[in-house]
C-alpha cells in the first residue's frame, strides 16, 4: 500500500531445543527480536530476566533425559505490558505454588539457589500455568510496559487457566 | 563476557564486562574461582560494566565469596548498574555479601 508508514514488530516468537546449546543460540535471538520492540530498558531487562530463568530452569531441570525437549516462547507487545508464553515438552512444573528461599542468614548458610523463581516474581505482573491436554507445560509471565514500575508480584496475581 | 584480572597491594581486583547469564557464568566462572580461592583473595569485583544478572550469576558470586570466607578472604562488590542492582537487592545479596558504590570504598571494605 503506497504512503503506508511501517509498523514496528508487536510478536517475536522463537523456538529452541532445551539444551545448553539452543539456550545460547535463542537468547541471541530473542536479543534481535527485542531490539525491534518499542520497549524501554526496564521492560526490556524483565523480559530477558524472565526468559533466562524460565529456560535456564528447564535446562537444568525440566528437560527429559532424552535430550529431545523443546520449548517455544511467544512476546507479545501490549498495550500496557509484555507478554512472553512459554510451552515445552519436559516434566510437568508448577512454578507458582513454589516457595522464595528465606532470606539468607549469612553466608555460610544462604542457599546457592532458588532464586530464579523469585527474580521472575520480582519482575512480573502476572503468572499463569496450565498443563495443556496435549502434555505440554504453559506458562505465561506479563511484565509492565510502566518505565517507572517496580513490582512484586502479589499472591493475587498468581492463577491457573 | 569477558573478565579482567588485576592486583594492587594485596587486593584482587576482577572487572567483569557484559551479561551474567547463563552462557556468561560458564564463560567466566571456572577462571574466577581459579584466580581467587585457593589464595583466599581480598577481592573487589567491579560490576559497573555488568549489563545483565540472572540467578545463575548470584549463585556464582555466592559460591565465590563463601569459598573466599573459608580461607579467610573476603568478596567486596562495587557499582552495579541500576537493574544489575535491584536483582542483587531482591534476592538480599547486600545482606551477606557488601555492595559499595565506588571503587574506593571496595577496597577500602576489603583491607579492613
Amino acid at each position: 500500500m503506497a504512503g503506508a508508514t511501517p509498523q514496528p514488530p508487536d510478536r517475536i516468537a522463537l523456538s529452541l531445543a532445551a539444551t545448553r546449546e539452543g539456550f545460547a543460540g535463542s537468547f541471541d535471538e530473542l536479543r534481535r527480536g527485542l531490539d525491534a520492540l518499542p520497549l524501554d530498558a526496564r521492560a526490556r531487562f524483565s523480559a530477558e530476566l524472565v526468559f533466562e530463568e524460565v529456560v535456564a530452569n528447564l535446562v537444568r531441570h525440566g528437560a527429559r533425559p532424552d535430550g529431545q525437549t523443546t520449548l517455544s516462547l511467544d512476546v507479545e507487545l501490549r498495550d500496557h505490558d509484555v507478554q512472553l508464553t512459554f510451552q515445552d515438552d519436559g516434566v510437568p512444573f508448577d512454578p507458582r505454588d513454589r516457595p522464595d528461599p528465606a532470606p539468607p542468614r549469612d553466608l555460610e548458610h544462604a542457599e546457592t539457589g532458588g532464586r530464579g523463581l523469585m527474580l521472575i516474581r520480582s519482575v512480573s505482573t502476572a503468572l499463569e500455568y496450565t498443563r495443556t491436554p496435549e502434555g505440554r507445560n504453559r506458562l505465561t509471565v506479563t511484565v509492565s510496559r510502566d518505565a517507572t514500575a517496580r513490582v512484586r508480584m502479589s499472591d493475587g496475581a498468581r492463577s491457573g487457566a | 563476557m569477558k573478565m579482567d584480572i588485576t592486583e594492587d597491594d594485596g587486593v584482587v581486583k576482577v572487572g567483569l564486562v557484559g551479561r551474567l547469564d547463563t552462557p556468561g557464568v560458564d564463560a567466566v566462572e571456572p577462571r574466577f574461582t581459579a584466580a581467587v580461592v585457593p589464595r583466599g583473595a581480598r577481592a573487589v569485583v567491579d560490576l559497573s560494566g555488568v549489563e545483565f544478572i540472572g540467578s545463575l550469576g548470584l549463585r556464582m558470586l555466592i559460591t565465590i565469596a563463601r569459598a573466599l570466607s573459608r580461607r579467610n578472604g573476603k568478596m567486596i562488590l562495587y557499582a552495579p548498574q541500576l537493574f544489575v542492582a535491584q536483582v542483587l537487592e531482591t534476592a538480599s545479596l547486600g545482606d551477606i555479601i557488601p555492595v559499595q558504590p565506588d571503587a574506593a570504598s571496595a577496597v577500602a571494605a576489603a583491607r579492613a
